[in-house]
């Protein structure tokens, strides 16, 4: 045989080869023993607890390796023990009688995926770390807004001093990304804490006590967790491989082939899922991040964009506030982009939260004629106006503007809403402006556990948005809400509380200062091998935790 | 003037060449608005805003930043990369590997696939085998790669479940070093057979789309000139020697019709590298085009700057070797006027 022939064949062989060594699929055969494959959305931005967004990608991997002294069971929004044995609380000392003072009992014998062990100190150490960095991204303030002081009273108790009694304290602040438990001697060892310096080794490596231990970060790739076989609870059952990114319809394509276990996706992708073999798509839940609109009362005189007619105080009246609530085609948002996947939350309280009222009134039903009626008396019918509101390109924001739009100018022709649909970044950018000059804008609120943060950060008059967009101009009783806001954010009997947030939602009713498209609904599709599967809004998302799943 | 002299001349002015472009660059990166955007989020305060400006320097005039820019660039630091989130210096050798490894994979399939059709459409001009070749080669420069790639990842990956997608296995990857970056050549190195086998693998997909685009351009040209050596008259004289048609073409024609098709080739290879951004973002190759198409899309600008003024540089860098090259060649070219 020449050497031509020797070539080609030895090329046959090849290709014959590697048609038999590739991995054939038999279909419904557990692909991937041992490990879970999730295909996610997007890529962290940082792993460090101290330095993480809530809402971020990196939040989703925090919950896997570092715990918390708290933690939020699969089954409900009851609080369930972790580093701490117990809940604090009135009855068993955790509280003090004044509300101000919380004792955590430590958890014996627990160890850092390092090899050091748990203490208070520890504690102490990864709190008084995120409250010293302060960074501007991360969640800081979540402590450091209702801690006075931190205490070591032994190796396994931790002592936690509020400058004023909070009823959320254990719900939204110890169960906290921003709360997590990290290795002292690790961070110490890798630049130690500087204030509103981030720490580059704890934002690309993690060193918890977590069900799950880091392996490697690839960007833009995947990122890998292995199973920590010395974790304080039940072990997990998997090693887990999230693989960041790339294009939606290949995540797709990829669940159905059975290369991914789970996948992150949206509503409009269900119609190439469904009936799929093998695919179980999950929408038993709603997310917690409220689909809105924002209003600016606070408007810089001259700086709207060209072509908006409205005067700067065009959103003082709260009769154009609530016809703009009336007039948004909700069914239409809730069946299109939503592909009928969500609900309708009252003003600002989401389904599936403490404090929510089934029975507070809610705008879901586009009611023409009432919108018309108080269009007509805020004397805006006859002339029109044009306005802009300014939101993110190609995704769920932007086509809930769309419907805004269509909702309005049908309404009345002589209404205009130009949609001014852009880049993440130039969003983000003009929507940190204070004072903002675009007069509405669309996202989604941040998640949270407990109705204060919603109530502080989206209603009260001096909270975050209420300074920004100057809600103070508009409410028709602005000290009234402030004062019912904070009475409930310090009311620790739930009752009284669950009462003070009703009133609230039959005020905001008629007082709105948002209008809430939806509460998007959980959208979650994965492999019928996948046992032991659960979600828990309550989590970050996409609201899983790995070490309950096995196949 | 001597060849050593202008190449010195030439490495002479090179820094101030880099300096216009790296203006040039940051200009018109600016020009797009603050880099900013990537490194907020929805929810910041003002203040918050501030401080992160105060940690990047963009609280600072333009020509300072402009100053800490260059700064940092002589001292290795690209700036921060909101896309990657990390280091654009730490990331984008990594990336530049892949992609360089994608394209140099499509290269060999379109060479190989180019030249094989070519030569068997123009060795049988205007028959039945000609025209199918034409159809093949028409369709791999007409179908969108976007689309193709899609097809085979269904056929091949989601259907058949024989093709992998990504660059690797991720443990075999973590098993062995990487020096190179390009996975083929460090499994080499490392002599794992292992690891060189899961880098064929997951590369034949991805090669095989992006290579069938050039793999057109090559085989047309391919045919084109093997039709036109066939009717030199060199080529009737080895025919009425009595030398079979088989080698007529393989030892002659053949061979003389690879002069022009290799200008081609060349060319093809800048071609390949546009190409990957498709490529990466479906096969989810973790390369330089789909980092910089995030990149565009979300303003990550640190990535963006870094990107540009490297391939300026390499074009500078280009440029000059080729003038080295002509002069070297061509008695005829007069250096340094």
């Amino acid at each position: 045989m020449n050497f031509k022939y020797f070539i080609k064949y030895l090329s046959y062989g090849f290709f014959a080869g590697a048609i038999a060594l590739s991995p054939v699929t038999v279909f419904g055969q557990v692909k991937n023993p041992g490990l879970l494959v999730h295909a996610a959305d997007d890529e962290p931005t940082t792993l460090d607890p101290a330095q993480v967004e809530p809402g971020e990608g990196g939040e989703t991997i925090i919950l896997q390796v570092y715990d918390r002294l708290l933690d939020i069971g699969p089954a409900s929004a009851a609080l369930i023990p972790s580093l701490a044995v117990e809940i604090p609380s009135l009855s068993n000392g955790g509280i003090s009688e004044d509300g101000l003072t919380y004792t955590f009992k430590l958890r014996a014998g627990v160890t850092f995926h390092d090899g050091t062990s748990l203490t208070a100190d520890d504690v102490k150490y990864s709190w008084d770390r995120a409250m010293e960095m302060n960074l501007p991204e991360g969640n800081a303030g979540a402590l450091s807004d209702v801690i006075a002081s931190t205490e070591i009273i032994d190796d396994l108790t931790f002592r936690v001093n509020l400058s004023e009694p909070s009823a959320s304290f254990l719900n939204s602040t110890v169960v906290s990304m921003v709360a997590s438990v990290v290795s002292q001697d690790a961070v110490e060892a890798n630049g130690g804490v500087k204030v509103e310096t981030p720490n580059r080794f704890m934002a690309g490596n993690m060193v918890g006590t977590g069900p799950y231990k880091f392996v490697v970060w690839n960007r833009n790739e995947n990122l890998q967790l292995e199973v920590n076989e010395s974790y304080w609870g039940d072990n997990a059952k998997l090693d887990v491989r999230i693989e960041i990114g790339g294009d939606p319809d290949v995540r797709v394509l990829g669940l159905r082939a059975g290369e991914f276990d789970t996948i992150e996706t949206d509503p409009s992708f269900i119609a190439d899922l469904e009936g799929a073999d093998g695919v179980t798509i999950y929408t038993g839940g709603l997310l917690l991040e409220p689909l809105h609109i924002g209003f600016n009362l606070n408007i810089p005189k001259g700086s709207l964009p060209d072509g908006d007619t409205i005067s700067e105080d065009f959103f003082h009246d709260p009769r154009i506030r609530q016809a703009f609530n009336h007039a948004f085609d909700y069914q239409a948002f809730l069946n299109g982009p939503l592909a009928g996947y969500g609900a309708f939350n009252p003003h600002y309280t989401p389904i599936g939260i403490f404090g929510h009222d089934a029975d507070a009134p809610v705008y879901s039903e586009k009611n023409y004629a009432e919108a018309e009626r108080l269009f007509r008396e805020a004397g805006v019918w006859d002339e029109g106006f044009a306005v802009s509101v300014i939101t993110e390109e190609g995704n769920l924001f932007a086509l809930m503007c769309l419907v805004l739009k269509d909702s309005i100018e049908r309404l009345n022709p002589n209404f205009r809403i130009n949609v001014l649909a852009v880049a993440e970044s130039v969003f983000d950018d003009a929507h940190a402006q204070n004072p903002l000059e675009y007069a509405m804008w669309a996202k989604n609120a941040d998640p949270a556990a407990d109705p204060n943060f919603y109530m502080q950060a989206y209603q009260h008059p001096d909270g975050e948005w209420g300074e920004v967009h100057g809600f103070a101009n508009g409410y028709r009783d602005a000290a009234k809400v402030g004062e019912l806001i904070d009475s409930a954010a310090t009311e620790l009997d739930p009752a009284k509380r669950s009462a003070i947030y009703r009133e609230l939602q039959t005020i905001l009713y008629d007082d709105p200062m948002w209008l809430i498209g939806a509460q998007e609904g959980v959208v979650m599709a994965h492999r019928d091998w996948l046992k032991g599967f659960a979600m828990q809004p309550l989590w970050p998302r996409p609201s899983l935790k790995f070490s309950f799943f096995d196949k | 003037m001597q060849l050593r002299d202008y190449i010195i001349r030439r490495l002479m002015v090179l820094p101030i060449l880099i300096l216009g472009v790296s203006i040039v660059v940051f200009t018109l990166t600016r020009v797009g608005g603050s880099p900013i955007g990537i490194y907020l989020s929805h929810e910041m305060t003002p203040e918050e805003v501030l401080k992160i400006e105060e940690r990047f320097g963009l609280d600072k005039p333009v020509l300072v930043q402009y100053i800490q820019w260059l700064k940092g660039i002589v001292s290795g630091d690209f700036g921060w990369s909101g896309v990657a989130s990390a280091p654009v210096a730490e990331v984008f050798p990594i990336k530049l590997a892949a992609t360089l490894e994608l394209a140099t994979a499509a290269g060999l399939v379109a060479l190989f696939l180019g030249i094989t059709l070519g030569t068997f459409a123009g060795a049988r001009r205007n028959r039945f085998p000609d025209h199918l070749t034409r159809i093949v080669a028409v369709s791999g420069a007409s179908l969108p790669q976007f689309w193709f790639g899609i097809l085979l990842l269904i056929i091949f990956w989601a259907q058949l479940g024989i093709a992998p997608i990504g660059r690797s296995d991720a443990t075999i990857f973590a098993s062995i070093s990487h020096p190179t970056g390009l996975y083929t050549i460090d499994a080499i190195l490392a002599g794992s057979i292992r690891a060189l086998w899961d880098a064929i693998w997951h590369l034949i997909l991805p090669a095989l789309t992006l290579g069938y685009g050039a793999t057109a351009i090559i085989a047309r040209m391919m045919r084109s000139a093997l039709v036109e050596e066939l009717q030199q008259d060199y080529v009737d004289a080895a025919r009425a020697k009595g030398l079979a048609e088989k080698l007529v073409i393989k030892r002659h024609a053949r061979r003389n019709a690879l002069v022009p098709t290799i200008t081609v080739i060349g060319l093809t290879f800048g071609f390949l590298l546009q190409g990957t951004i498709t490529i990466e973002i479906i096969y989810r190759w973790p390369g330089i085009g789909r980092w910089m198409a995030d990149s565009v899309l979300r303003g990550d600008q640190a990535t963006l700057m870094t990107y540009v003024l490297f391939t300026s540089v390499l074009f500078l860098l280009v440029n000059l070797i080729v003038d080295v090259i002509y002069a070297n060649l061509d008695r005829r070219v007069t250096l340094g006027k």
